[in-house]
């Protein structure tokens, strides 16, 4: 970046804290609304009955000021609003939120965010394994191939702590929806089919009780033109992106140019988990 | 300045049977909501059953805040509140043998 952008950048708060490629896409501060980010929903045809079961219910997100029952509003990284993702108390349940543009040049997109975990605080007790994972998604198409690089954060699973980033590149199987041939669905948040980012192991400052939040830098870079994760990094960890890829569709109808972007958590016990994201920055070159 | 406002789907098509409560939405930068009961089917007599709005310090503790959706014969039932704090949620009580599905949407407005 030259340094006259660097500088401009640096002048203003909010954008400092972040390394854009020349052009921002979208920079969503969440003291200023949801700004695009909505509830992902199932595709289904004639009725709601029709939408693979595990997308009936991905919760919408909300504005959390970040309020507990001990120390009252906890507020965000920068102002008082974060964007909440929560899913409902039952292990395995997965809050899925997406924001939905297409591209207008296909070269590299940078995604970055600070955000952070945390399960519901309903117990007093450290609840550092409750939350399973938190994930991030890019959902692409070009002329060719529908894209999809999955990258998460497996924080524990079915009690055990993890604490290291995964990618997914196995396709899930697409159902027909409907009677009418014209639309499909495959749910590619499904548990299997998940790999190792190669020496990806990372702990978090989770702090020491459930009320207490510490935010986390997020970066993840992808080339529209080669159809490849390019860097992958969260907070001063940098993960090696050797032989980690995205999962790989033949070109769909209806999805050209598509950029979406969509943020997930996901709990590993009956009790709710929250992901917060205090600002996304998706920025291209071109 | 325009004033912000957005609606979320805090329950969609799920069967809904005996007691039930909606998911807890944090909303204190709204200063007024309206939650809409649109009911797509039911099973059994409904007719006159209350849900009740409520109100939470934390969003796990709840109480009721004094208003109350009654359901009739209408595809669509509405409830009006202000001035409640952080976090919202319709809370209610189906009759034995009764349920229904219904799309709960909660309308916010700054």
């Amino acid at each position: 970046m030259q340094e006259h952008s660097r500088a401009i950048l640096n002048a203003d708060p909010s954008l400092s804290r972040f390394d854009p490629l020349p052009r921002i896409i979208y920079h969503d501060d969440f003291n200023r609304g949801l700004r695009g980010w909505v509830e992902l929903i199932g595709n289904y045809e004639d009725s709601l009955d029709s939408m693979l079961p595990q997308y009936a219910d991905m919760r919408p997100p909300m504005l959390s000021s970040g309020t507990h029952w001990d120390t009252g509003t906890h507020g965000a990284m920068q102002g008082t609003y974060s964007m909440k993702l929560a899913t409902r108390a039952k292990a395995g349940d997965i809050s899925v939120s997406i924001k939905r543009v297409t591209w207008r040049h296909k070269g590299p997109v940078r995604l970055e965010a600070y955000f952070t975990f945390k399960p519901e605080a309903s117990e007093l007790q450290l609840s550092v394994d409750d939350v399973r994972a938190v994930g991030v998604l890019f959902d692409l198409q070009d002329e060719a191939y529908r894209w999809m690089p999955h990258w998460r954060y497996l924080n524990a699973l079915e009690g055990e702590p993890v604490r290291s980033w995964q990618f997914k590149r196995e396709r899930e199987p697409f159902h027909d929806i409907g009677g009418r041939a014209e639309t499909v669905s495959h749910f590619h948040l499904a548990p299997t089919g998940w790999e190792n980012v190669p020496d990806s192991g990372q702990i978090l400052c989770y702090n020491e009780v459930a009320t207490k939040f510490n935010w986390y830098y997020l970066r993840m870079d992808v080339d529209l033109a080669s159809r490849q994760i390019t860097h992958l990094q969260c907070n001063d960890r940098v993960h090696d992106v050797t032989g980690v890829g995205p999962m790989m569709i033949p070109a769909m109808p209806n999805l050209d140019c598509m950029l979406n972007l969509a943020f997930w958590v996901e709990t590993d016990v009956d009790k709710r988990a929250f992901l917060y994201v205090d600002s996304v920055l998706l920025s291209g070159e071109w | 300045m325009l004033r912000e406002s957005y609606t979320a789907i805090v329950e969609r098509s799920e069967e809904l049977r005996g007691s039930f409560a909606t998911e807890p939405y944090e909303c204190g930068w709204a200063g007024e909501a309206i939650f809409f009961v649109r009911i797509l089917e039911r099973v059994g007599n409904i007719e006159g059953v209350t849900l009740d709005v409520q109100i939470s310090p934390d969003g796990i503790r709840w109480c009721d805040e004094g208003t109350a959706i009654t359901l009739g014969e209408e595809e669509v039932a509405f409830g009006k509140v202000a001035h409640f704090g952080n976090w919202l949620r319709l809370s209610g009580r189906l009759p034995d043998g009764a349920s229904m599905r219904a799309i709960i949407a909660l309308s916010l407005k700054a």
